[in-house]
């Protein structure tokens, strides 16, 4: 019934050196995929050291360009922007979002499922639907684009409200997320014997429940502060006129055309992003109780 | 107090009152406006004639516009098709890797996602220029070709942006689907005359799509409403429904018309959702 | 040989990293018996099995599927099939997809295929369940329909590992008898592994014992229960005392001393063990008696045991009793009577009693 054939010698090395083969191409593609993914990065970031005006030909190795980032006051004053930004919007975001996992985590109540699903659309919403609905919320409204004055830093600042609101609107929604997760795996049973050695709701809250929720309060707080960073559609929008956080200050640039300049703020928001991802994983680890939302896409 | 603590619906209302409020009033508010507004005449200098009309929808489907909306959900296509050929052997491959390195190489490759959307990309403009982009100018130096390759600002452009950027995406749920996948089920396929093609296309495969169709989904959305890929590797024309709709209000000023094309925009991604969720839900049923 | 044995497994060993999981196991499986692989988990039966499978290849050794080297054969190519532990079975496909799937990868004619898997399906008492999903079905018709999956194939040696294990104690108890029926019926070699002796004692034709990737025994199940080799197939098949002595005499009599002194003769002595040496007596407790002093025959039979002790505990579980006396040195036996004696005074705790036992049923084993 069956069509074996008796193995021989030669046979027996084929069917190893098939599966060898196979191992073999799948880790030759495994390496090919990162490097695709890598290697534009890469060149990117050496090609800011070009010491030529030019990002297609290297010249030899040259920090100028740096210089002239940090010279430039229109670029320095969009860092200061985003990072104002950031800190305000995650903030308020954080705030909000971890009322929001509290309340829908630990509550049944009518109207549940809207509420839920109503925090999830900033998540899956287009962010240039979400932005063009923000602006003409603000011109309809009469809010418009009024700035916030403030000296950050010894600059001096002129943050809209706009940008903030429009942060905090998506950032909540990811806080929400990632502090939500958390709050499902925590261990019920600890605010049990809290209540059994006399501790009321509020002080059950802050002595047992807010400091084991704080890794993933604090993991979404990082989320939101990158978000905020990187965000360029919404603030694009939302800014009204002469408003730049770096990444829409980069846009900008690279309408104008390619410099190495262009690659040392991209080489400088990579290392951010990159410190902000260290950062978050060092302080997952720390908390060993399996706090690992990082991947909570 | 007392009243408080006896009862927990009271406690939610009041703990979620302000975010909800807040969601309300500046997210749930503008979505009104906007589909309001997709309703409304363009006024003369500007801003909105308070009249109802369904000449914007209409223009919608105009074949000016609507050919953009077709050419949009064709490179959404194309990038999920990509994304996923590219992604699978990619997840495949961490899947199969030893346990230990398994963790390592998704926060490898999550680590580009969680840069800057902008950067990514401005990184292929920079290599991808005709003139003055890394690759023309060093194949012709080298002298592999004499005409510069066309590059840039064009659907191949804008599709290898949109690969690039979401590509990470697509891979980790089809490797959250392998990484479940029951070892024992591919040995009794083995053990049941099975080669390994057939059995990786009769059990590894189908027991994998759920993970496929969440990647296709996560690639698909962002793709279609791309807005800064198509704005940076087009060369500057408005060639998908993001920049289209851009336009209207940084532009044209046709508010009207751009809440039109938001609404017809996002309805076609509920659409497509809502039919993943109804695909999923049947799958799961039987699996 | 006279006749080709079914699978034939020459010094083979399997090595994982630093582990050794298999060391030199030979076995020869006759065609059409129903083999056991027995032993503890992790001595290595499972990954025997896996290795005649085709799953695993041995890191030396040969194994011979009638008559044909395997070598490095993969599973696919091997006319052997396995009932996996956890069944296996492909959630994605219905219960008949499933049985066809083999057929379908020999690229079988489809009428035939539609006419096996009716077959196979009959054979097992499901054939209302061909259109369901697995899910569908409770743990013993899952089982039930891996089964037929393989069967259907027609292979020439069946591998089932551990298939009961998921089963609650009635359902596996019955399954067990339906698994004899078939393997006498359709003929083919089963080859079976388990931890668990029971199982392995009721439905096979021979046993291996196995611990720590070594074979200890092979024989028929009463072989290994009346004559276990050493100390680990004593222990680990049913229940025996173990009985600390010293070795007086290996032959013509072998006769051993007990730690009060008393000598008695013994059935059979474990090669290797010679006078003198300390060793261990190993009898089962349904194979000795309770004695009142003044029963034992004032000229003892030869080849019985009478051994002083006292009752020190009685456990009642139904079909018999298990008195546990002390003897003269403090060594523990357990004794099981049955209950069945009409009339008779209980044994009492603390009561005097001549333990029994014929020399036949006592087997002296190294330390």
């Amino acid at each position: 019934m069956s069509r074996k054939t008796t193995p021989t010698a030669s046979s027996d090395t084929w069917e190893r050196i098939k599966a060898q083969f196979g191992n073999w191409s799948l880790t030759t593609y495994g390496i090919l995929g990162f490097a695709f993914l890598y290697v534009p990065i890469v060149i990117l970031v050496i090609f800011s050291f070009n010491d030529a005006r030019s990002i297609s030909k290297w010249a030899g190795f040259t920090t100028e360009w740096y210089g002239k980032m940090f010279r430039d006051g229109q670029i320095m004053l969009s860092i200061w922007n985003s990072l104002f930004l950031a800190i305000v919007s995650t903030i308020i975001a954080t705030i909000l979002g971890t009322l929001v996992a509290l309340g829908l985590e630990r509550y049944n109540f009518k109207g549940k499922t809207a509420v839920d699903s109503m925090f999830y659309l900033p998540v899956i919403i287009p962010d240039i639907a979400m932005a063009i609905m923000l602006l003409l919320f603000f011109n309809m409204s009469g809010i418009g684009f009024t700035p916030w004055k403030v000296t950050f830093f010894g600059t001096k600042l002129a943050v809209p409200y706009s940008v903030i609101i429009g942060h905090v609107a998506f950032n909540t929604s990811f806080v929400a997320i990632v502090v939500r997760a958390r709050l499902t795996q925590m261990d019920r049973t600890l605010e049990e014997a809290a209540n059994d050695l006399y501790a009321n709701a509020w002080q059950t809250f802050r002595r047992i429940t807010l400091p084991m929720l704080m890794p993933g309060i604090i993991g979404g707080a990082l989320l939101a502060f990158t978000l905020s960073l990187d965000d360029f559609v919404i603030t694009f929008f939302t800014s009204g006129a002469g408003f730049n956080t770096l990444p829409v200050r980069v846009f900008g640039m690279i309408k104008k055309g390619v410099t190495p300049k262009i690659n040392a703020v991209s080489t400088l928001m990579l290392a951010v992003s990159l410190t902000l991802v260290v950062i978050s994983i060092l302080l997952s680890k720390r908390s060993d109780d399996g706090g690992s939302v990082k991947m909570g896409f | 107090m007392e009243r408080l603590r006896r009862n927990p619906q009271l406690q939610a209302w009041l703990i979620l009152a302000i975010p909800v409020a807040f969601i309300l009033i500046f997210f749930m508010a503008p979505l009104l406006i906007v589909f309001i507004y997709s309703f409304l005449e363009r006024g003369k200098y500007g801003g909105v004639e308070w009249a109802f009309t369904l000449e914007n929808i209409r223009r919608v489907f105009d074949p000016l516009y609507f050919k953009t909306f077709l050419r949009s959900a064709y490179i959404a296509i194309v990038t999920t098709l990509i994304t996923l050929a590219l992604g699978y052997p990619l997840a495949y491959f961490i899947a199969k890797s030893p346990p230990k390195r398994r963790g390592m190489l998704m926060f490898a490759l999550m680590i580009p996602f969680w840069t800057n959307f902008l950067i990514r990309t401005y990184a292929w403009v920079m290599l991808l220029r005709t003139h003055t982009g890394l690759i023309n100018v060093t194949l012709t130096n080298w002298g592999v070709i004499d005409k510069p390759l066309p590059l840039y600002g064009n659907d191949f452009a804008i599709i290898l942006g949109l690969v690039y950027g979401w590509l990470p995406v697509m891979v980790l749920p089809i490797y959250a689907a392998l990484e479940r996948l029951d070892e024992s089920l591919l040995e009794a396929a083995r053990d049941l005359y099975a080669s390994s093609s057939k059995a990786f296309w009769r059990v590894t495969w189908p027991l994998s799509l759920p993970g496929v169709a969440a990647g296709a989904m996560l690639v698909f959305i962002p793709s279609l409403g791309a807005f800064v890929t198509p704005a940076i590797l087009g060369g500057g024309k408005s060639l998908m429904i993001g920049n289209i709709i851009s336009n209207q209000f940084l532009g044209a000023h046709d508010w009207p018309f751009g809440s039109a094309l938001s609404m017809v925009m996002m309805v076609a991604m509920l659409v497509a959702t809502l039919f993943y969720f109804k695909w999923t839900k049947k799958t799961e049923a039987t699996t | 040989m006279t006749e080709t044995n079914a699978v034939e497994i020459q010094e083979v060993v399997k090595q994982f990293g630093n582990v050794v999981a298999v060391n030199h196991v030979s076995l020869q499986i006759r065609d059409g018996e129903f083999f056991s692989l027995l032993g503890p988990s992790g001595c290595g039966k499972t990954t025997t099995l896996r290795m005649i499978a085709g799953f695993e290849m041995p890191t030396s050794g040969a194994i011979y599927i009638y008559g044909e080297r395997q070598g490095y054969r993969p599973a696919s190519k091997r006319p052997v099939n396995t009932v996996f532990q956890n069944y296996a079975l492909f959630p994605h496909m219905t219960v008949a997809e499933n049985i066809a799937f083999g057929m379908e990868m020999q690229k079988v004619d489809k009428n035939e295929i539609q006419r096996r898997v009716a077959e196979a399906l009959e054979m097992v008492q499901l054939g209302q369940m061909a259109n369901r999903k697995p899910k569908q079905l409770s743990g013993g018709q899952q089982q039930r329909i891996a089964l037929a999956r393989a069967l259907v194939n027609r292979p020439k040696v069946l591998l089932l590992d551990e298939p009961l294990g998921a089963l609650d104690l009635k359902l596996r108890k019955a399954m067990q008898i339906e698994l004899k029926t078939l393997q006498e019926e359709v003929g083919i070699t089963f080859i079976y592994v388990t931890h668990d002796q029971e199982e392995a004692l009721t439905m096979s034709d021979r046993i291996a014992v196995m611990n720590n990737g070594v074979v200890h025994q092979v024989g028929d199940p009463e072989s290994i229960y009346e004559h276990p080799a050493d100390q680990f197939v004593a222990d680990f098949i049913g229940e025996t005392n173990f009985i600390p002595v010293t070795v007086v005499s290996v032959g013509p009599e072998k006769v051993v001393e007990l730690g009060t002194g008393e000598k008695v003769t013994v059935g059979w002595i474990e090669e290797g063990v010679k006078m003198g040496d300390k060793a261990v007596l190993s009898i089962r407790p349904e194979k000795m008696d309770l004695l009142e002093p003044h029963q034992v025959p004032r000229t003892p039979a030869s080849g019985v045991a009478y051994v002083k002790s006292k009752v020190r505990h009685l456990v009642y579980v139904g079909t018999d009793t298990r008195h546990t006396v002390i003897l003269g040195d403090g060594s523990e036996v357990v004794v099981r009577l049955q209950n069945i004696y009409i009339g008779d005074e209980p044994w009492e705790i603390g009561e005097e009693a001549i333990l029994t036992w014929n020399a036949a049923h006592a087997r002296v084993l190294k330390e």
